[in-house]
């Protein structure tokens, strides 16, 4: 296990940046301290889902993974950077909470993909505007706290049907209120209970 | 149809579910936002226009009740919603008629309004200091000044229209344990950040806020000659944060709220809000058969009834997207499995967390129905 790898496992933020910036500058490459620090978010995100870690720690991790990247992205060169896939993410129309958005948010980054937020009380057209800007985005993921927003969601997920978009892309939903019976109700295909679940169905859902 | 017990028989069956001595299940309503619809009112006049939404809002109650039989309320009528809530988290709330759409739900604007210099702040100037310097910052002080007029002139109407009606309020106000106030205030994602970073100056912080806080909780409890109040449980679930930030800046203050609470004769409920699973065992901690978990659907029951036996009472759990999208039936189901394994003993059944302000008419009636009639 890498050092940077265990140091992100561990929590510990303020050793991964003083390491982080010592490897680079003994002129490893940054790609490479990158995907170290990749399977140590991966290793977070394990321990989260078998119960060792909570969210607290998903926000922590997310932070120190924002702030390491802050430090690698100047040695990064423009062929640097290849993803998994895109996934277009938001908070629907009436709902303006964005916690549980941008923690999704931090672990599908840390997971390796390009992920275009749209914001929070993002009406439907917003959603497929970005889905058209990004035709490589194969997943949408939508997040709602309110239960008066279940029909948001529905709607977007009609948007998107119309907008022809429907057969390229999957749609996840999440959020405090979210369940099955949600997915069932909007039209969607699946549901994440939490922001590491919707690291592993974005996985799941591009056949990765 | 309605319950056939009077209002004093009904806080007496409260008191009997809490002592595990009950015969039947009880039954609560709790659903702040849930009446607006159902009763032709726009959210922004339900929650300003006080007389007419206090109306609305017992007016249902009666409706569902003369289906199904309520023994208590576990929340009070939610006029001027959005003084309470910035009160009690520092946070602003934005509103239908104002920054929202006229039927839409109150939310909180959660934005960082403290930074991590204000804990000094709070441990040197007290927690009083702490809200005169923050509440400008989160809401217009006129708009408290009108809540307080509000509460003085209409609370002692609301009390007596609820006992005339034979609706005992067993939560009469939510308070706020120093962690969720600090969550409001700093943003949750900072708080949380700040809880890794310099926990010793949270809890320092905490300390100071916790007797103000308590003195506050009592003081509103004593003058509304109440029955009990929620303890709040929202941010700092077993769920949300780690092991090491619950034992040190959640537990130790809900527990100290709750037991003076007891000392002065109110019920604690403890409302929790996502999942206890982890820390479940430690309401054994509590005094045997004096207070209530009041719980959304998240944690186990099943689990908390094995671990914890007729130590504490439960209140839950039917989910809020049951409640507003699932079929009568389903809602029914959902009741039928819960009391038979938790069994009636202890157990009060009411939608977890509140009932959502789409919650189906026909589905109150059916948990409620349910809970009276099975068993």
């Amino acid at each position: 296990m890498s050092i940077i790898l265990q140091l992100i496992a561990d929590l510990e933020d303020e050793k991964v940046l003083v390491e982080v910036e010592k490897q680079l500058n003994d002129g490893k490459s940054p790609t490479e301290i990158f995907a170290e620090c990749q399977d140590g978010m991966n290793e977070v995100g394990k321990r989260f889902q078998e119960g060792e870690y909570y969210v607290s720690d998903l926000m922590m991790a997310g932070n120190i993974f924002k702030e390491v990247n802050e430090v690698i992205k100047p040695y990064f060169s423009s062929e640097d950077g290849e993803t998994l896939g895109t996934v277009v993410l938001g908070t629907v129309d009436g709902d303006i909470h964005d916690i549980g958005k941008d923690l999704v948010y931090a672990m599908l980054s840390a997971g390796n993909f390009e992920v275009i937020d749209v914001g929070v009380d993002a009406k439907p057209e917003i959603f497929v505007q970005a889905l058209k800007e990004n035709p490589n985005a194969k997943v949408l993921a939508l997040s709602c706290l309110l239960t008066t927003c279940y029909d948001a969601i529905k709607e977007t997920v009609e948007a998107v049907t119309e907008a022809g978009l429907r057969e390229n892309v999957k749609i996840i939903i999440g959020g405090g209120p979210v369940d099955q019976s949600v997915v069932d109700y909007s039209g969607a295909d699946k549901f994440g209970k939490d922001a590491q679940e919707a690291v592993t169905i974005a996985k799941e859902l591009m056949e990765l | 149809m309605s319950s056939i017990l009077t209002y004093d028989e009904k806080v007496a069956k409260y008191k009997s579910i809490i002592k595990f001595e009950n015969v039947s299940a009880g039954t609560a309503y709790g659903g702040p936002a849930t009446p607006a619809n159902h009763m032709g009112m726009l959210m922004k006049d339900y929650i300003t226009d006080t007389k007419k939404g206090f109306q609305a809002y017992i007016d249902y109650i009666k409706l569902v009740d003369n289906e199904a039989p309520i023994d208590f309320l576990n929340t009070p009528y939610p006029g001027m919603m959005h003084v309470i809530l910035t009160t009690m988290w520092l946070a602003k709330v934005k509103i239908p008629g104002r920054e929202l759409p006229d039927d839409d739900l109150w939310q909180i604007d959660e934005k960082p309004v403290i930074d991590r210099e204000t804990y000094d702040f709070i441990i040197e100037n007290g927690f009083e200091a702490f809200r005169e310097m923050v509440l400008p910052k989160v809401i217009d002080m006129e708009e408290v000044k009108q809540f307080m007029q509000y509460i003085s002139e209409e609370g002692p109407q609301q009390s007596k229209a609820f006992i005339e009606n034979g609706f005992p309020l067993v939560s009469e106000i939510a308070t706020a344990p120093p962690f969720e106030i600090l969550s409001g205030a700093r943003s949750m994602p900072k708080f949380f950040m700040d809880c890794y970073k310099i926990a010793d100056k949270i809890k320092e912080a905490q300390d100071v806020m916790l007797p103000k806080v308590i003195e506050n909780s009592i003081n509103m409890l004593t003058n509304a000659n109440a029955i009990g109040a929620w303890v709040g449980g929202w941010r700092g679930a077993s769920g949300l944060v780690s092991p090491k930030i619950w034992d040190k800046l959640v537990w130790p203050y809900m527990k100290e709220m709750a037991l003076a609470m007891l000392d002065k004769g109110f019920i604690p409920v403890f409302h929790l809000d996502q999942n206890w699973d982890r820390d479940i065992e430690r309401f054994l901690e509590m005094p045997a058969k004096s207070c209530v978990l009041n719980t959304d659907g998240m944690t186990d029951l099943r689990r908390a009834r094995k671990l914890l036996g007729d130590h504490v009472a439960f209140m839950g759990d039917v989910p809020a997207p049951l409640l507003s999208t699932a079929s009568a039936d389903k809602v029914s189901d959902y009741v039928k499995k819960l009391i038979d394994d938790v069994g009636i003993k202890g157990t009060i059944i009411t939608s977890g967390c509140d009932a959502p302000a789409n919650a189906k008419f026909e589905n109150m009636v059916a948990m409620i129905k349910t809970a009276a009639e099975y068993k």
